[in-house]
């Protein structure tokens, strides 16, 4: 496909399957897909598999809501406003979910193989660290190395005495998930991709997924993000589909545009440490309302206020953050 | 009140004590790395005391940031101001695996007396422990900084003989595939760049010595060795005590309270 499509996020969630894989962009509890994450919930997928560098709010969201079968990652919880991923632990411990644990370098080494298009990366990250323990293989236990899934590697990882040097590395496979879901401040109309603020993980993910679709703040004219492409990250010809969604990073907080919604995601974490809790939760924000513009309403216009980002600065100062 | 006087017991909370420790251990002109939480405290604090030539990295990808605002994670548009450079993980970590970053401040819920860390699942792996965050960068950067700083609570239950789930390689570690236990050397070889240096909790500072076992170095006003050892599950090497740790000076708690968190984040 030479230029994305612009389609609703109905429609872009519409097009994954059940049991799809999928990466994401952002970090932690920034710039995380949320939108979509809670339209995913919307349409009941099931036994998802997620791959990327960390979670945060949206893969504990996804859990939560009974989406996802397999987590490979390494890091997931709320940050400041949550100590872990309480949906995630829970799943894991009653288990009902699969969890492969790499490290960070490990899990961005994964999808930079997937971006190359090369099997593997040589690391020397987390050597003598549990996970690389054969016992804590956890898909090779659940019987899913066997080639039955072309996005399941035949090996968690390999170690491997190189021959120029004679250092000895681990060899991490490649991921490429069927999809990326990436949530950025601005498309130009015909699809090229700008990422404001650090970059994470972004670029690795949206090139190592096979189909990309980017959610943004706006969409501006192709001629003004043209300006400046060193500024640019990736080029329409790489994106399939594109949503414009203002706020659709919410809870998770935009770079220039909004702050975290540290209350709304301290919330969220203390109704959820159940699946009753999960469930009210996701009754009062993802079903009861119709789509993301209800979801807005819902939070209401001084609430967002607060949140928008100062220009100068990139965050908003006007959240009472601390105790004093 | 600012100055360089140490505040007196009383003066000061515990968790003033673990940041200016914390920022004790930076030296000036290093290349550090530093997580969400204290270690943000510790290393502006050590950038605005001892080490203000000392290079701050988050692993979200902002380099050399001069923040104005206290940033509540890495990956916190905070951590972007005036930075340097704001790129990804591919870049920092590649710092990091190149050999460029000299220490590092760490956490985790468990420890032992190699430095080895879990933060990953507590009381045995899934599905039968409790299910913590997971690594994160805790794996790569105690493996790869050469030297690597540990803020922890004391607590006998997180103080262990060997840690129920390494997530993060201390001095002592499993050589896999096949797991038996070597130095920390043994395993890295070429690539070995340091370990573990310190480890600061909230009753003293400990460091590591030439066999990578974790010994007490101080001990925070207040408490005594033997205190410290009865919160560790192992025989501690209290015999290596060289004092009382240095408490906050007035400057110190000048700055933390009004320059470094005066919105009272991660400070009361």
């Amino acid at each position: 496909m030479g230029r994305p499509q612009n389609v609703s996020l109905a429609e872009a969630i519409g097009l994954i399957k059940d049991g799809d894989s999928l990466t994401f962009s952002g970090f932690t509890i920034w710039r995380r897909p949320m939108a979509a994450i809670m339209e995913l919930i919307r349409q009941g997928k099931k036994n998802l598999h997620l791959m990327e560098v960390n979670g945060g709010t949206h893969d504990d969201m996804l859990i939560g809501g009974g989406c996802v079968k397999i987590w490979e990652s390494c890091w997931s919880g709320h940050e400041l406003f949550g100590k872990i991923a309480g949906n995630l632990a829970r799943k894991v411990e009653a288990g009902e979910l699969i969890c492969e644990d790499y490290s960070h370098i490990q899990m961005l080494y994964r999808l930079v193989a997937g971006a190359q298009g090369i099997p593997f990366m040589p690391t020397f990250a987390a050597l003598g660290s549990d996970i690389l323990n054969p016992e804590y293989d956890m898909l090779g236990k659940a019987g899913l190395r066997d080639g039955s899934n072309p996005k399941i590697p035949a090996k968690k990882y390999e170690m491997y005495t190189e021959n120029f040097t004679g250092a000895e590395v681990a060899l991490i496979p490649a991921a490429q998930p069927d999809w990326c879901i990436a949530h950025v401040q601005m498309v130009g109309s015909e699809g090229t991709v700008r990422v404001l603020g650090q970059k994470y993980a972004d670029e690795e993910a949206m090139k190592a997924a096979d189909k990309l679709i980017v959610i943004t703040e706006q969409i501006v004219p192709e001629e003004f993000i043209r300006r400046e492409p060193e500024h640019n990250l990736i080029p329409p010809h790489l994106v399939d589909y594109v949503v414009e969604l203002p706020w659709a990073g919410h809870p998770t907080g935009c770079f220039g545009a909004y702050e975290a919604d540290g209350a709304f995601i301290k919330d969220f974490f203390t109704k959820t440490r159940t699946q009753e809790g999960f469930d009210a939760w996701a009754q009062e924000w993802i079903f009861g309302v119709k789509d993301h513009e209800e979801y807005l309403n819902k939070l209401g216009v001084s609430r967002l206020e607060t949140l928008r980002a100062s220009a100068a600065l990139g965050y908003s100062q006007k959240v009472k953050r601390g105790s004093r | 009140m600012a100055s360089n006087d140490y505040a007196k017991v009383g003066e000061f909370k515990p968790i003033d004590l673990l940041a200016v420790s914390a920022a004790r251990e930076v030296t000036d002109g290093e290349v550090v790395f530093a997580g969400t939480g204290l270690p943000m405290l510790a290393i502006m604090l050590a950038q605005k005391t001892n080490a203000p030539n000392a290079v701050c990295i988050y692993e979200a990808g902002s380099v050399d940031g001069r923040p104005i605002d206290l940033p509540t994670s890495v990956g916190d548009a905070r951590c972007h101001y005036q930075a340097s450079i704001a790129n990804g993980l591919w870049d920092v970590f590649g710092q990091l695996q190149r050999g460029g970053v000299d220490m590092a401040f760490l956490g985790g819920a468990e420890i032992d007396q190699y430095g080895s860390v879990n933060t990953t699942a507590m009381g045995g792996y899934s599905p039968i422990g409790k299910r913590l965050t997971g690594s994160g960068g805790n794996a790569d950067i105690n493996a790869l900084a050469k030297r690597t700083v540990f803020i922890m609570i004391q607590e006998k239950r997180r103080w262990v003989e060997r840690c129920s789930y390494i997530t993060s390689p201390g001095w002592r570690i499993p050589k896999w595939p096949n797991g038996e236990f070597v130095h920390k050397k043994e395993v890295y070889n070429k690539a070995f760049r340091g370990g573990p240096w310190a480890v600061i909790s909230n009753m003293g500072v400990f460091h590591f010595d030439d066999d990578g076992v974790i010994y007490l170095d101080t001990v925070h006003p207040g408490f005594t060795p033997e205190q410290v050892q009865d919160n560790c599950m192992f025989k501690l090497n209290i015999s290596r005590v060289s004092g009382e740790t240095k408490p906050p000076t007035y400057n110190d708690l000048d700055l933390l309270y009004n320059t470094v968190d005066p919105e009272g984040i991660f400070l009361p």
